[in-house]
C-alpha cells in the first residue's frame, strides 16, 4: 500500500512541477503554452540518453533543463509575433510535431519502445526506501520550485510578468518592452519542463513515447490555467498541487490498466 | 523521380486535399463565427467514422446510407456539444473555449476506444483494382472520395453564398454587434451552423477511414493538417480553407519521396509556423484577425 501510494505521489509530484511552469507562463504571463508536453518529453529523452552513456543523473536533469531552454527560444520568438489563439494552434502543432519525432527517429529513442534499463536515483538502498527517497527529494524539489514562483511573483520581474498578462499595451507605454520578457518566461517554463522530464526519467516504464502524449498534460494546463487565471501565485500554487494528485491518481490507473 | 511519379503524387494530393479540405473549412467556419480554434474538429470526424462503422456492422446497411445516418448522428453530437458547452463560453477569453474542445475531443476518443477497443477497423468496400494510364495509376475508390467531397464542398459553398443562412452566417462572422442590432437571431443560426459543422466533419471522418483505416487517433492526427490548410488559406475564408487544404496535400505527397510518410505532420507543422510568421492573412485572409 505504501508503494502503491509512493508511486503515485511521485507522478502527482512531477505533474506538480509542470503545472508549476505552466502557472509563470500562462497564470501569470497569459501566455498560452500547449506545447509543454514537447519540452518535457525533450528533457525525458535528453536525461535518459545521457544516462545511458553513464553521466551522473544531477548532470543529466540539468542537461534536460538546458536543452529544452534552448529549444523554446525559437518558440518564444514566435510567441511575440502571433496573438494568443494563434500561440495556442502552433505551440499544439508543436508538441504534436516533437512526439512524432521521437516516435520516427528510433535509432535514437527505440521510437514507440522507449528507452529500457534506465539507471535509477537511490537504487542502492533497496527498492522500497528508493521510492520513498525519491518522493521525498521530489516534495523538496516541488516545495522550493513553489516557494520560487511565489518569490518571482513577488519580485520587479514577477509584476512585470503580471502588467504584460493584464494589458501589455499599457506596460509599452511605460517605457517597458514586453518582447524579450515573453521570451525570457517562454524558456523559463520550458526549463522546468525539460528538468522536470529529465525527473519522470527514473520511472522507467513510464518512458517511452506514448507517455508524452499531449491529452494527458492538457490535465496540468487546466490546472495551470484555473489557479493562474486567479493571479495570486499561492493558489496557483496550490491549484497545481490538487492538479497534480489527480492527473498522478489518472495516469495510474491508466497504468494500471496496462494502457498508457 | 520521374514525371510519372510526380503525377501519382500529385493526383494522391489532390485527393487527400480534397477530404482534408472538410475539417479546415468546418475550423474556419467555426473560427470566424464562434472567434475558437474548435480542436474537437479531428475527434468529431473519428465519431462519424465509427458511427458509420457501427451502423455498417450492426444494421447491415450499406456505406452511402451508413454514411447519411452517421451524419445525423454526428450532427446532433455536435450541436449538443455547442448546446452545453460552447454556449455557455462565448463571452470568455478564447482559452476557455480551445481547452474545453481538447477536452471534448479527448472525451470523445476516450468514449470510442472504450467501446470500440483500439484496433483499426475498416469500411466494408469493393475490391477494386486501380485503372492504370501507362503508369498513372487512379483507384475507383479515390475518385468516388474525391468526388463525394468536392460535391458536398460544392452543397457548403452553395449554402453560404446562396442563401439565406449563409448570409446570416457571413454577416455574423463580419460583425456580431452589427448583425444583432440588424436582427439577426443567434441562436437559431447558430444551432444550424454546428450541426452542418458536425455533418461535415462525420464526412470527412467516413471519406478519411475510406482512403486509409478508421482508428481512435485519426481524427486527432489529421487535426494538425487541417489547422495548417486553414491557416495557410486565411482564418475564416471558406474558400481560402480549401486552397490551403490542396496546396498542403500536395506538397506533402510531394515531399514524401524526400522524407517519408511519418513526417507529413511535422511538414503541416512547418507550413503553419512559417505561414503565420511570414504571411499571416494566410492566401485570402484578414490580418487584423492574427495579431
Amino acid at each position: 500500500m505504501i508503494a502503491y501510494l509512493c508511486a503515485i505521489g511521485i507522478v502527482a509530484l512531477i505533474y506538480c512541477l509542470l503545472a508549476l511552469g505552466l502557472n509563470l507562463q500562462f497564470g501569470l504571463t497569459r501566455l498560452v503554452n500547449f506545447g509543454v508536453v514537447a519540452f518535457f518529453a525533450v528533457g525525458a529523452y535528453t536525461s535518459g540518453l545521457l544516462a545511458l552513456q553513464g553521466v551522473p543523473l544531477v548532470l543529466c536533469f540539468v542537461a534536460a533543463g538546458v536543452l529544452a531552454g534552448v529549444l523554446a527560444l525559437p518558440i518564444g520568438l514566435l510567441s511575440l509575433r502571433l496573438r494568443d489563439d494563434y500561440l495556442a494552434i502552433v505551440t499544439l502543432g508543436f508538441s504534436e510535431a516533437v512526439r512524432i519525432s521521437i516516435q520516427q527517429e528510433s535509432w535514437l529513442t527505440k521510437g514507440v519502445q522507449g528507452l529500457p534499463g534506465l539507471p535509477k536515483l537511490f537504487a542502492s538502498w533497496g527498492s522500497g526506501v528508493s521510492d520513498m527517497a525519491i518522493f521525498a527529494t521530489l516534495l523538496a524539489l516541488v516545495a522550493l520550485v513553489a516557494w520560487g514562483t511565489v518569490r518571482l511573483a513577488a519580485s520587479p520581474f514577477g509584476r512585470l510578468l503580471k502588467a504584460i498578462g493584464d494589458d501589455e499595451a499599457a506596460l509599452s507605454a511605460l517605457g517597458k518592452d514586453p518582447a524579450w520578457f515573453k521570451v525570457q518566461v517562454f524558456m523559463l517554463g520550458a526549463v522546468l519542463a525539460g528538468a522536470d522530464g529529465g525527473v519522470l526519467r527514473p520511472l522507467h516504464h513510464l518512458h517511452h513515447a506514448r507517455a508524452v502524449h499531449p491529452a494527458h498534460h492538457l490535465l496540468c494546463v487546466d490546472g495551470a490555467g484555473d489557479g493562474g487565471l486567479g493571479h495570486g501565485a499561492w493558489r496557483g500554487v496550490w491549484f497545481a498541487a490538487a492538479d497534480g494528485v489527480s492527473g498522478g491518481l489518472t495516469l495510474c490507473q491508466r497504468l494500471g490498466a496496462g494502457r498508457v | 523521380m520521374t514525371w510519372i511519379d510526380f503525377l501519382n503524387l500529385l493526383i494522391n494530393g489532390l485527393i487527400e486535399g480534397l477530404v482534408v479540405a472538410l475539417p479546415a473549412l468546418v475550423m474556419t467556419l467555426v473560427m470566424g463565427v464562434n472567434r475558437f480554434p474548435n480542436a474537437a474538429t479531428g475527434d468529431m470526424m473519428t465519431t462519424g467514422a465509427y458511427a458509420a462503422v457501427a451502423v455498417q456492422l450492426l444494421g447491415g446497411w450499406p456505406l452511402w446510407a451508413a454514411a447519411l445516418g452517421s451524419m445525423v448522428v454526428t450532427a446532433m453530437v455536435s450541436a449538443g456539444s455547442y448546446q452545453l458547452i460552447f454556449r455557455k463560453l462565448a463571452g470568455r477569453p478564447m482559452v476557455a473555449s480551445m481547452l474545453a474542445a481538447i477536452g471534448l475531443g479527448f472525451l470523445l476518443r476516450s468514449l470510442i476506444s472504450f467501446f470500440a477497443g483500439h484496433d483499426q477497423r475498416t469500411f466494408d468496400l469493393p475490391l477494386v483494382r486501380a485503372w492504370n494510364f501507362g503508369g498513372i495509376r487512379v483507384l475507383p475508390t479515390d475518385l468516388a472520395i474525391a468526388a463525394v467531397a468536392a460535391v458536398s464542398l460544392m452543397v457548403v459553398f452553395v449554402l453560404i453564398y446562396r442563401t439565406s443562412f449563409g448570409r446570416q452566417l457571413r454577416a455574423v462572422s463580419d460583425s456580431a454587434d452589427l448583425a444583432r442590432a440588424s436582427g439577426i437571431r443567434a441562436g437559431g443560426l447558430m444551432l444550424s451552423l454546428w450541426l452542418l459543422v458536425g455533418a461535415l466533419s462525420s464526412l470527412g471522418g467516413v471519406l478519411l477511414g475510406m482512403k486509409a483505416v478508421v482508428s481512435p487517433e485519426m481524427g486527432w492526427e489529421s487535426l494538425i493538417p487541417a489547422f495548417a490548410a486553414m491557416v495557410l488559406g486565411g482564418i475564416g475564408s471558406p474558400v481560402g480553407a480549401v486552397l490551403g487544404a490542396l496546396l498542403l496535400c500536395v506538397a506533402q505527397e510531394l515531399a514524401v519521396p524526400l522524407m517519408g510518410p511519418s513526417y507529413k505532420l511535422v511538414l503541416s507543422f512547418v507550413v503553419l509556423a512559417l505561414v503565420l510568421l511570414v504571411r499571416p492573412a494566410g492566401i485570402m485572409g484578414r490580418v487584423q484577425l492574427v495579431r
